[in-house]
């Protein structure tokens, strides 16, 4: 996680020129040690299920967040950030789904109302240990009422030359689930899951306006990977959803920035993904950041993203469908989807206001090629947010 | 330890400490000499300068790789600053060393004056004006002192400052991690400093009139000119800088003393650098305290 003050646009162009004659220590300037502290609110929201028939409350997940942050130098060279985050969620959730008529999926909602808490904090800690070489470790643990999870990482960047920087990085997290009225429904009692991911990636300044950055990444999951809090109809019987025990994932990441004018800069993001149950992934991201007169600043952005679906992916299985796994988690079935967001910022001296608005839609027409199963669950959902910031001198 | 020289014109230091004699004689041996080098190589006083060459001729000349660099950064302080940061303005900055012109030798300056009046396609030069001047001043002294810091730190000094003329760049901070405390030089109060500060990393540089500035009848007339209208700008007394690099520190003073009182207040604040600005009478502003 990068959590340094990214520099204006102005300071960026001046960097990206002189790092041809000092080299990328210039870059350094990059990092504020002012501290600053800030709050936001975040409303998620799902729209209500109408795609598809539908069995139960048509009310879909609706998430507020609550979030504080604060960052700050310790010392010379360090950088320390600190998230506090706090969830409540409610509404229901697809849980299985029946055959219709002519086959066609009837989606089935859980019939309680979820209403949980999502309490989550983390911290991270940048070292600039001079000439552009960083090294930030972090820390995270998040717990709500059926599932704890405690996440480790640790990254590092080296200029290779004035141009180049290598960085490359890890990290671990060890999730506990536990999930409510297991004996009732016949859940899993405790279950436990490992991820650990690795990176490497290498930025280029490619002229004094432009940046380039490439990475892959890799992650491997092992332990408990279904959710027990859905099912699956396998013939006339619904049967827990039964996934394997572990994923491999490689993923591939191309970011480019141009300042396009002293105030005007064009982000676009890339991310190729596959993994060993059988989908690939495709996210294409691209943002406008323009400042405008009075300290206002307006981010409009587009994101596509396509994935298909799992070997073991079906909106229901037939009594004769031999497999191991079954799983009906509209996550894992094919779709795609496309997302517009706006955000905007304003600055009053020390204060600086930020709100936003992001919609998104899904479903099975935006995936690349079509998705070749029916997806009833896809999901459609609105998110605003509103924050305010402090920094300090 | 503290050595004294003069480069540039102007009087300079290196700061050096927790070495061997041996250490600090060769980094004040390579500092000499890196800074020679590029006097010989930059400076707009000497005939004997690439740049002298370079503006003496309007045929194309490739240039070399450092030279191509310094080109690259004066074009795109030109392009932020709207054309007032200008290396083609050498001959209307020596119009005003020590002295009034008169309009018509401005209006001629004037004339061998403008970046239209050079082809630059990395990594090839050429001058189509007969008679310009070329001026790296507000980048070769901030660039020098980047340098020297590095070659400091090559020579094996982990802890010290180069000090050209007010402009600072750090090899490293004191043995026991300290930050230097170093001095902004106050304008118009020869010799005092207006504020102390930590430099824990990168450079300061500081632009004004408080060194070269012309007083004909009580008016100041900083060194700092307009290469639209030939007359010096009427602005700070005084910007100081701290960045990630002196060459950063200095580009970032020379274009707000550029452009006024009122954008490059705004300027400097948009960048986001630490920085400190001393009107003509006396007014502090920026987010160095004093």
């Amino acid at each position: 996680m990068n959590t340094t003050k990214r520099p204006s646009p102005s300071l960026s162009l001046l960097l990206a020129a002189s790092a041809a004659l000092v080299g990328q220590k210039a870059h350094a300037d990059e990092t504020s040690t002012a501290p600053t502290v800030g709050y936001r609110f975040n409303v998620y929201d799902e729209d209500s299920f109408s795609g598809a028939p539908a069995i139960g409350s048509d009310k879909r997940y609706h998430v507020d967040t609550q979030q504080l942050d604060f960052s700050g130098g310790v010392g010379e060279r360090n950088t320390l950030n600190v998230d506090a985050t706090h969830e409540v969620m409610s509404g229901s959730s697809p849980w299985y789904s029946l055959p219709g008529p002519n086959n066609k999926p009837i989606q089935v909602l859980s019939g309680a109302t979820i209403r949980d808490h999502r309490s989550a904090i983390s911290a991270s800690l940048t070292h600039d240990a001079g000439g552009n070489s960083t090294t930030t470790g972090s820390a995270s643990y998040s717990t709500e009422n059926d599932y704890h999870a405690t996440a480790l990482g640790l990254e590092h960047t080296i200029p290779l030359n004035a141009a180049l920087t290598l960085g490359f990085g890890g990290s671990l997290s060890h999730d506990i689930i536990e999930p409510t009225a297991a004996e009732l429904f016949g859940r899993i009692r405790h279950a436990e899951k490992n991820t650990y991911s690795a990176f490497g990636s290498l930025s280029w300044v490619l002229n004094k306006a432009s940046v380039l950055e490439s990475g892959v990444q890799l992650n491997y999951q092992a332990g408990f990977l279904s959710d027990p809090y859905k099912l699956a109809t396998v013939g006339d019987v619904q049967l827990p959803d039964t996934r394997p025990d572990r994923r491999t994932e490689a993923a591939w990441l191309v970011r480019y920035r141009l300042a396009v004018t002293a105030d005007a800069s064009f982000h676009a993001d890339s991310r190729v993904a596959a993994n060993s149950w059988g989908q690939k992934s495709l996210t294409l991201d691209a943002s406008w950041y323009q400042t405008l007169p009075g300290d206002w600043q307006i981010i409009p952005g587009v994101r596509y993203y396509s994935q298909d679906s799992a070997r073991f992916y079906a909106p229901f299985f037939g009594a004769n469908d031999a497999s191991a796994f079954y799983s009906s988690d509209y996550r894992l079935g094919g779709f795609g989807s496309v997302a517009g967001h706006l955000d905007l910022r304003k600055q009053f001296g020390r204060w600086e206001f930020t709100a936003g608005m992001e919609r998104y839609h899904a479903t099975t027409r935006y995936a690349l090629g079509g998705a070749d199963e029916a997806n009833p669950g896809a999901v459609s959902y609105t998110r605003i947010f509103a924050g305010l910031d402090y920094h300090f001198d | 330890m503290r050595f004294e020289f003069s480069t540039m014109g102007c009087p300079c230091a290196l700061h050096v400490e927790d070495v061997s004699d041996d250490v600090a004689q060769r980094a004040l041996a390579v500092t000499l000499a890196e800074v020679d080098r590029l006097d010989r190589k930059y400076s707009h006083y000497r005939d004997d300068s690439l740049l002298a060459t370079l503006q003496r001729s309007t045929d194309a000349i490739d240039v070399d790789d450092e030279t191509a660099n310094l080109f690259d950064f004066a074009a795109e302080l030109h392009r932020q600053s709207d054309g007032l940061f200008d290396i083609t303005a050498g001959k209307l900055t020596r119009l005003w060393d020590g002295r009034k012109p008169a309009q018509a030798e401005i209006d001629a300056a004037l004339r061998v004056t403008g970046w239209h009046r050079i082809e630059w396609r990395r990594p090839t030069l050429r001058v189509t004006t007969r008679h310009m001047h070329l001026d790296f001043g507000g980048l070769v002294k901030e660039y020098a002192a980047d340098r020297c810091a590095e070659l400091c730190r090559e020579a094996g000094v982990g802890s010290g400052v180069v000090d050209l003329g007010g402009d600072l760049a750090l090899i490293g901070p004191h043995a026991n991690g300290e930050a230097w405390i170093v001095g902004i030089k106050a304008p118009r109060a020869e010799g005092k400093a207006a504020a102390s500060i930590a430099l824990p990393r990168g450079g300061l540089a500081t632009s004004g009139d408080y060194e070269r500035a012309l007083v004909i009848d009580g008016k100041r007339y900083s060194h700092i000119v307009d290469p639209r209208t030939g007359w010096p700008i009427e602005s700070f007394a005084s910007v100081s800088v701290v960045a990630g690099s002196c060459l950063v520190a200095g580009s970032a003073s020379t274009l707000a003393m550029l452009l006024g009182i009122e954008r490059g207040g705004e300027w400097l604040r948009e960048l986001g650098l630490p920085h400190l600005c001393i009107d003509g009478d006396g007014n502090v502003s920026g987010d160095i305290k004093i």
